[in-house]
């Protein structure tokens, strides 16, 4: 059994940990970070991949609309390279109230998000896809974000100041001494051990896992995880961020991201973060409502579906006492609870990660009686790619790996062809960033995710982490099968026509050609995926 | 061009490039159409008759004839079924006399399966392997080198030792560096066949070779081994090597795959028959119960092609010949032929990708009369002039049961003969 002792102790990988763990230790404390699978695996993984303008809270949700808008500056400042400066539009298609238009743009005008109506001519102009019967559109400063690379950046910047950054360690049990949480109980699965992390202060960033942690302890936090679910689509059909002029709805966005755009999303409340499915209705309405802003979506080809779960908070104590606004909620347990050395940071948005982060850290700096103040919002991030092709403005640019290619006139040499990723990007992924798992190469690199969905980079992948690390056969083995099945779990819900015929090639592939079902070693691993339920369960 | 003649056969795989030979090679007036290349591009370039066969053990199957008769036996229904033994045997010998007489023959017989090495190191049980391929075959564990270029990113070399070795036959790995492929800036297999067929390329791979041969009493590459002169290439190696020297197929697109269907291409111009690649069929044209015309996409506009008969080797889902959508409608894209499918969407998966018995809506096909013709309903024949062959059939999971290529050859082989008699 290891032991480790620090300051701060950050449960939960996702974009809020993340940010409050490289907060926490670039206001110099020993930070440490768990997470029980590998950094963004959860809901941080499995969005859209918006920044939010805030245009879409200015009329339900002014106030978080304007947080929205303010960290949208920050985060160009401080991370261009995960950020694409799409833009956004908002549109007014027949289906909504004509009526709308004017209190979004009242709305934009009292929260200061910057907003411009724009000819519907100029529109097509920019998005030739997009219904041409739209009535109204306004632009946005809206952009999109690799949520991948930012987890890995605010964590590179926190080891930099010299956090440690533990995934794979799940947290079993918090340690309490009296009324005070003195640290975390870890189960760490790669290494197959129990870590005992003691900390001055506990801060449970888990998202819609909060209610479970903080259980621990005998505290109720009633946390409902809110599913949400989206398709990506295999084309860039438009490279603005798309959403419908109206009250914040199902299938009302659409956002490109990299080489696709994903239509998002659902919103409906489950009662386990872990076990839901993704229904046929779901994917149904993301292409029927797909099809009223870009005609002709429903006939093209689907790559994947996911779901992710929001943590939606619900009050339930009357005397409560929390900092909160509408976006986010920071649970004091001292005051709450009487529960000292322990902080609840749930709710809130990918956008605001870096505001949730450090009010959680002033917080603590209270509790623990020193005054240091936040450094988040004046650093930049490190940006692993700075030596590649970059956009105006450092923002990430689509066409960077082609650019990298044609210099190189290294045209053959890619491991994922859909993504453009080469062997030297997932060596960094295998030796820099010790990879576990063929999905933290995914996350890592951004492969595997493109029309073959792992069908040919599934195997090289295999290969180079078998070459670099020459670990036991059956370990590789299983690595494998458990991507493949990774793969086929997002490929569920959206299979038929083009996607059907892939997935059928990548059968021929890994059966007829490879047989890897009859590989040495275990079919599936513990680092495998958890399957979406079965509908109807 | 607007095709006329007796026969067309629509696809290029292997079931409808052996029928257009059979009925070439029988007299017949016989053109192929086809969209792309065919699926041999996709293929390990083996014939697999049947690899696994669940009711007689979870192990490899070692005599594909005994397999094949229970089978039969079994599922009366089969496209195996309706072929025989007999027949299954006698389009395995013509082939086999056809690639013979081309130069590269394909060694074994329905009375045993090869184990050979795949590209990740499993054992794959096949019926017919082509030279290049069969000293791997792993009832003989002797010690073995498996060689890879560090530039060819399809071939993992130590990961196949290791899992051949974790399977009680010694090898080794190793990713030779060679200073001509450095200055490449694309490297893929078909690149790579066609410079081992020259001399000097060879002679590098051989020195680079020196240091490793150590203990190995066999050398196993990647598939790449010349594509007009594999066997030639392989000798010439064995002779410089002095070991014995296999192939191991990988990621398409597949040499070995590309050669066979250069072989059949050629035999079916040689009798009389042609080729048409690019040549999407995109609808037909009926009257009183004939097929007249189907009509192929060409720039600007189709064309007509007018035969007596329409042999549809479409292959399944995977050939094109089958669509699908959101709704779960599974169509057969140029007749619109009945299928045997599962009806709702909720019914064509399982839960795991590698599941042993297979997704159902892969085994979506036509289902035929005894003249092969596809039938309705009620059990008679759509068009009197219609018929199928391969993965297009009902009733089999040709990737799961490792049928995929003996399926495509007896049936195309037998529908020939019915044709062309």
């Amino acid at each position: 059994m290891r032991q480790v002792e620090c300051e701060v102790l950050v449960i939960g990988g996702g974009a809020t940990g993340v940010g409050v763990v490289r907060d926490a230790a670039m206001r110099g404390f020993r930070s440490v970070l768990v997470e029980k699978r590998d950094l963004s695996h959860g809901t941080t993984g499995r969005y859209h991949g918006l920044l939010h303008s805030g245009g879409r809270y200015v009329v339900k949700d002014p106030e978080a609309a304007v947080e929205c808008i303010e960290e949208n500056r920050v985060l160009r400042q401080i991370m261009p390279h995960c950020l694409e400066d799409t833009g956004g539009f908002f549109v007014s298609t027949p289906w909504d109230d004509p009526d709308y238009g004017d209190a979004f743009l009242e709305g934009c005008r009292r929260t200061g998000v910057p907003c411009e109506e724009i000819p519907v001519r100029q529109m097509l102009k920019e998005e030739p896809l997009l219904n041409p019967d739209i009535r109204r559109c306004f632009r946005v400063p809206d952009a999109s974000a690799d949520s991948f690379l930012a987890g890995e950046s605010n964590a590179a910047s926190a080891r930099q100041y010299g956090a440690a950054i533990l995934n794979y360690h799940e947290v079993r049990q918090l340690l309490r001494r009296d009324n005070r949480v003195v640290g975390a109980v870890c189960y760490d699965l790669v290494g197959d051990e129990e870590v005992t992390i003691t900390a001055d202060m506990v801060v449970n960033a888990s998202g819609a896992w909060a209610g479970r942690i903080a259980a621990m302890v005998g505290i109720m936090v009633n946390v409902v995880p809110g599913k949400g679910t989206m398709v990506a689509i295999n084309h860039r059909v438009i490279n603005t961020v798309v959403n419908r002029c109206k009250m914040p709805a199902d299938g009302d966005i659409i956002v490109p991201i990299h080489t696709v755009a994903v239509i998002g999303t659902t919103d409906e409340r489950v009662a386990d973060p872990e076990h839901f499915a993704i229904e046929p209705w779901e994917v149904e309405l993301m292409l029927s409502e797909g099809e009223k802003l870009v005609p002709g979506l429903r006939q093209m080809r689907m790559l994947r579906a996911w779901a992710g779960v929001r943590p939606l908070y619900q009050e339930t104590a009357a005397a409560d006492t929390r900092d909160v606004t509408r976006a986010y909620t920071l649970l004091d347990h001292a005051a709450r609870d009487g529960v000292e050395g322990f902080i609840t940071i749930t709710g809130g948005k990918w956008t605001t990660y870096r505001q949730m982060a450090q009010v959680t850290m002033d917080k603590v700096c209270s509790q623990l009686g020193t005054e240091r103040p936040c450094r988040t919002h004046q650093e930049p991030l490190p940006n692993p790619f700075a030596a590649e092709p970059q956009g105006e403005g450092d923002y990430h640019l689509l066409g960077a790996r082609l650019a990298r290619t044609e210099q190189a006139q290294s045209f053959g040499n890619l491991i994922c062809e859909c993504e453009m990723a080469t062997p030297a990007d997932v060596e960094r992924s295998i030796v820099q960033n010790e990879a576990k798992t063929i999905d933290d190469v995914r996350r890592d690199v951004r492969l595997g995710m493109g029309p073959c969905q792992g069908g040919f980079c599934t195997l090289r992948v295999a290969g180079m982490l078998h070459a670099l690390r020459r670990p036991s056969v059956t370990e590789t083995n299983v690595a494998l099968r458990d991507f493949l099945q990774e793969r086929w779990k997002g490929l569920l819900p959206i299979l038929w026509g083009s996607q059907l015929k892939q997935e059928r090639l990548d059968e021929l592939i890994y059966l007829s050609v490879l047989n890897v079902d009859r590989l040495p070693g275990e079919k599936s691993s513990k680092l495998g995926p958890s399957m979406y339920e079965e509908i109807g369960d | 061009m607007n095709l006329q003649g007796d026969v067309l056969v629509i696809g290029a795989g292997l079931a409808g490039l052996t029928a257009a030979w059979q009925v070439a090679a029988r007299g017949g007036r016989v053109r192929l159409i086809a969209k792309g290349w065919g699926a041999l591009y996709w293929h390990a370039g083996c014939i697999d008759v049947l690899g696994y066969y669940p009711p007689l053990g979870e192990a490899a199957v070692s005599s594909p004839a005994e397999a094949v008769a229970a089978l039969i036996q079994e599922r009366p229904d089969h496209p195996y079924a309706r072929v025989g033994v007999a027949g299954l045997d006698e389009a395995l010998r013509a082939l086999q006399a056809l690639c013979a007489q081309q130069g590269y023959p394909l060694h074994g017989s329905l009375e045993r399966n090869w184990l050979l090495p795949t590209a990740v190191g499993a054992l794959r049980p096949t019926c017919l392997a082509p030279e290049t391929m069969i000293a791997g075959d792993a009832s003989q564990p002797l010690p073995t080198l498996i060689v890879g270029m560090k530039q060819l990113l399809d071939f993992y070399p130590t990961l196949i030792a290791d899992n051949l070795s974790r399977q009680g036959i010694p090898a080794e790995g190793v990713a030779l560096d060679l200073p001509s492929l450095r200055e490449c800036n694309f490297i893929n297999a078909a690149l790579l066949a066609k410079r081992l067929e020259q001399p000097q390329f060879r002679a590098e791979v051989v020195a680079a070779l020196r240091p490793y041969r150590g203990r190995a009493e066999r050398i196993g590459f990647p598939a790449v081994l010349g594509m007009e002169q594999a066997v030639a290439v392989k000798a010439a190696l064995e002779k410089e090597l002095g070991r014995p020297v296999f192939e191991i197929p990988g990621l398409p697109p597949s040499v070995p795959g590309m050669r066979l269907h250069g072989i059949l291409t050629r035999v079916i111009g040689e009798k009389g028959g042609r080729v048409y690649d690019g040549m999407q069929v995109v609808r037909a044209e009926e009257a009183r119960g004939r097929v007249t015309a189907v009509y192929s996409e060409a720039a600007a506009r189709t064309r007509p092609h007018r035969f007596n008969r329409y042999l549809l080797a479409t292959g399944g889902i995977l050939g094109g010949g089958t669509a699908t959508d959101s709704t779960g409608r599974v169509r057969e894209v140029i007749f619109d032929l009945p299928l045997a499918a599962p009806n709702d969407r909720g019914e064509w998966f399982k839960r795991d990708f590698l599941d042993a018995a297979g997704h159902p809506i892969y085994q979506a096909g036509v289902r035929v009369d005894g003249s092969w013709r596809p039938v309705n309903g009620d059990g008679q024949p759509v068009y009197e002039n219609v018929y199928a062959a391969g993965a297009m059939l009902a009733h089999c999971e040709v990737i799961r049961e490792r049928s995929l290529e003996g399926v495509a050859l007896a049936t195309g082989y037998r529908v020939a003969q019915m044709l062309a008699g």
